[in-house]
């Protein structure tokens, strides 16, 4: 479809319409980022609770430990513990990296970085926001349910999570908040791509996005058609909880008929693996363009680096049955899946190809953003190798629900994705909240966060290969695991040490954004489309709609006059 | 920031003088192997850690070495290139391919190999070997072999719980269920796991070949008391393991209560 000019309105006046229900992508880009960062300290908070449990089995959790666990003295009890590690990972995958990355990047930068004024279905926008908001509210007051909240693992297999292993009503709770959460990314995935494609601006052609909507597009092509499925398994889920269908029950429980509880595993992954991807997608998008801003050269190889990001998109979608391997699948699907995941590391080697070589022969500014993309190159280095132990089958057999895994899928999910979040927070910020962060607490912040989440997850990988498997409340009631105790210390005192380097953050951050010093129009001598408008962003970004004439990544032209290194998208190539 | 770096080496020097007097590498390899077969699962887990630090090597040599080379203050202007050149194309599909047909093809191919010769390489039906039947149930391990009539779910059955005996020398297969949740029957010592599921005959074989008490390990979130799901394994000789099936299926046969119901949760052994 071709492109059309979206019509101006007039500025809401009103505290309610200008930050409550608000039709503007920006303002809800922004509801979406405090939201994100608030289950973000929320979800931190837990990890810690996990964390020192498995450090100091029995000990109270200082500070915060007598307050919430009166009965035992502080102490983490054992059904509270598997509460703690469901509602870590449902919390952090859904309500503060999908809104992070794809929430607040997503609908700040895709109608910025494309020339349009705002998204195109901004009802649906605004919708989805507070969908999301009530998919919170009933996540958190699930934890205050009789019984608990969810405690089956944020995978919550049946037939744990029916009614045989979890009676209470707040995993029914659970269940429906991630079904009214998929519907809320729906809307988002379905708004995201109409707006890429109705509305780029006239002469920007495909491949003249820059890799971050390359990389925001992908994700919610994938979100929209994954998450119904998500959305489809919770329902049955919920049926089988509420109303006595037998969907995932078999043997004993089964009374009429048969399910089959590995058929949820299946609906799981479908959805699940390119979950993966999806909370990827957008910081590979962020880190790539961001090498090249940054490195003041063009990006090397975008053309290739935007086409395997969507084999990559192709291939996440199946590969799924790697998840399974200890299910018994049959030898021929196992085998199969086996070697799809191997394919899966063409597309990831050229990337890391075309990230080092658009460093190379560079001339690298390193400020905050910069170092946190190559602390993403680093970690997703690390991330993505250790994938071939799991993907292959008979090492899987060994290393399948150990922390190994936990490690592994901490480097691709949670390491690489927030620091392409922080990369892009520290990015945008002039244009988010018209202010600068400051450089020194942010690269403060950095080699904080970079030296404690290494600790932490190779940490969890070592002991992962040494034997100790996931969610055990007390590893150490195994003889054999008695061994791995100083080194479970050492990984609570590297992500204790990496929750306080949080601290300088979230200062920096809030300082900035009421009292911070007032940012110039392109701080950062970038050429996207975004920077050719004042700092903040003005009201319907653009008055008048741009005409694109180059890519956008036009740095180091020979031609250009001296004293400038780089061009802006709206000018012709020198 | 000084403090807090300090602080972080002493952590790290502290982990590597533990009190305990165990070297590192000690403390970090996986407990010991007592199968046959479990070798090959370590040594393609070493050959894959290999060749991914070989690979990383050079993604940190990029990192480190062009930040170093190309920085501002040594690189004043970046190189005016779109890495479409051929040459420049040539070079990432070669890296690509080369990581693909050396590395993961390779590691596929073994671990085929391994998979389809070995780990599902199941006994014939008519080879001596081994059967045993295990029950997960929250929270605990039901095992069952059968008595002196060679057939499952009968009076005589040997039936323990969270004790597992086996002999070293012969064939074992395990078939495995579960009668709430899913459990996973894992060994580390085995370098094995095997998902108990309800409604679903899942089964595992290996063959042992050093004596000892080893431990059984719930390998899947199955409730509240997942942790404390643990078992004994108990490895015997060929001749101790006779001796205490004997007397087990004596006792048995003593001391089973035909009338109790709950006592018939085996299955006819199918192969």
């Amino acid at each position: 479809m071709a492109f059309f000019e979206q019509h101006i309105h007039d500025e809401p006046k009103t505290f309610l319409s200008k930050y409550i229900i608000s039709f503007d992508h920006k303002v809800i880009a922004k509801q979406f980022l405090w939201y994100g960062i608030f289950f973000l300290a929320v979800g931190g908070i837990m990890a810690l609770m996990i964390r020192w449990t498995l450090a100091f089995p029995g000990e109270a959790f200082p500070i915060i430990g007598t307050l919430l666990f009166p009965e035992t003295g502080g102490v983490v009890p054992p059904d509270t513990y598997a509460m703690l590690f469901t509602m870590h990972g449902t919390i952090m995958i859904f309500y503060a990296i999908t809104p992070i990355l794809i929430g607040a990047f997503g609908n700040y930068c895709i109608p910025v970085m494309i020339g349009a004024r705002d998204m195109v279905f901004p009802t649906l926008n605004m919708l989805s926001f507070w969908l999301a908001t009530l998919s919170a509210a009933i996540l958190l007051f699930s934890m205050f349910t009789p019984l608990g909240g969810a405690a089956g693992g944020w995978t919550s297999y049946p037939t744990l999570s029916t009614l045989i292993g979890s009676p209470g009503v707040g995993q029914t709770l659970w269940t429906l908040a991630i079904f009214v959460l998929g519907i809320s990314s729906t809307m988002g995935a379905i708004n995201y791509i109409t707006t890429i494609i109705t509305l780029r601006a006239p002469g920007m052609g495909y491949f003249d996005m820059p890799l971050t909507v390359w990389g925001l597009w992908l994700t919610a092509i994938l979100n929209a058609i994954f998450l119904p499925v998500l959305g489809a398994g919770c329902l049955l889920l919920t049926f089988d909880r509420v109303f006595g269908t037998q969907f995932f029950l078999a043997g004993a429980a089964a009374t009429s008929g048969s399910g089959d509880p590995v058929l949820f595993q299946h609906v799981f992954w479908i959805f699940g693996h390119p979950e993966v991807y999806i909370l990827i997608l957008p910081a590979w998008g962020i880190v790539s363009d961001l090498l090249s801003f940054f490195a003041r050269k063009p990006a090397f190889g975008a053309k290739a680096t935007a086409l395997a990001m969507t084999s990559i998109t192709v291939l996440s979608t199946l590969v799924y049955g790697h998840h399974m391997f200890t299910t018994q699948m049959s030898p021929l699907l196992t085998q199969t899946f086996m070697t799809l995941t191997m394919t899966i590391s063409i597309p990831s080697a050229i990337f890391f190809a075309n990230w080092l070589g658009t460093i190379y022969k560079g001339s690298i500014n390193f400020a905050t953003p910069m170092l946190f993309s190559l602390g993403v190159v680093f970690v997703f280095g690390l991330g993505g190798l250790t994938g071939l132990h799991l993907g292959t089958v008979t090492t899987d057999l060994y290393l399948h629900d150990t922390y190994f895994v936990v490690g592994h899928f901490h480097y691709t999910m949670a390491a690489s994705v927030l620091l392409g979040g922080f990369a892009g927070v520290y990015f945008w910020m002039p244009k988010l909240f018209g202010t600068m962060l400051n450089e020194f607490w942010g690269k403060v912040h950095f080699w904080i966060t970079m030296l404690g989440l290494n600790g932490v997850f190779m940490g969890m990988m070592v002991v992962g290969y040494a034997g100790m498997h996931r969610r055990i409340y007390d590893p150490f009631v195994y003889d054999f695991l008695q061994r791995l105790i100083p080194i479970n210390t050492f990984i609570t005192w590297s992500a204790i040490f990496m929750g306080l380097g949080q601290i300088p953050f979230v200062i920096n951050f809030v300082h900035s954004v009421f009292w911070g010093k007032k940012a110039e129009a392109n701080p950062w001598q970038v050429g996207t489309l975004e920077w050719t408008q004042p700092s903040p962003t003005p009201h319907y970004n653009f008055k008048e709609i741009p005409i694109v004439r180059c890519g956008p990544h036009e740095y180091g032209n020979p031609n250009l006059p001296a004293g400038r290194d780089f061009q802006y998208q709206t000018e012709e190539i020198v | 920031m000084k403090v807090l770096f300090s602080f972080y080496l002493f952590l790290t020097a502290k982990l590597f003088a533990a009190e305990d007097g165990m070297s590192f590498i000690e403390r970090i390899s996986p407990p010991e192997d007592i199968s046959e077969n479990g070798h090959l699962i370590d040594w393609l887990f070493n050959y894959i850690t290999i060749m991914d630090a070989i690979f990383f090597f050079f993604v940190c040599l990029g990192i480190f070495g062009f930040s170093y080379l190309y920085s501002a203050k040594r690189s004043k202007r970046g190189e005016y290139t779109y890495g479409n050149r051929k040459g420049q194309i040539l070079v990432a599909t070669a890296i690509g391919a080369l990581v693909f047909f050396c590395i993961d093809l390779n590691i596929t191919r073994i671990a085929n190999n391994d998979y389809v010769g070995t780990f599902i390489n199941w006994p014939k039906a008519d080879e001596d070997v081994v059967k045993v039947q295990v029950l997960a149930q929250q929270w605990m391990w039901n095992v069952r072999y059968a008595g002196k009539d060679q057939t499952f779910n009968t009076e005589d059955d040997v039936v323990t719980t969270n004790d597992l005996r086996l002999p070293t020398g012969k064939k074992i297969v395990v078939q495995v269920l579960s009668k709430d949740v899913i459990h996973s029957f894992s060994l580390p010592n085995v370098r094995r796991k095997v998902d108990a599921i309800p409604g679903r005959i899942t089964r595992i074989w290996f063959q042992l070949k050093k004596t000892g008490n080893y431990e059984i390990v719930c390998a899947e979130m199955c409730g509240t008391a997942h942790y404390k799901m643990r078992g004994e394994m108990t490895v015997y000789s060929p001749q101790e393991y006779q001796a205490w099936l004997d007397e087990s299926q004596s006792i048995a046969v003593a001391e089973n209560d035909p009338e109790n119901a709950d006592q018939f949760w085996g299955w006819k052994w199918e192969n």
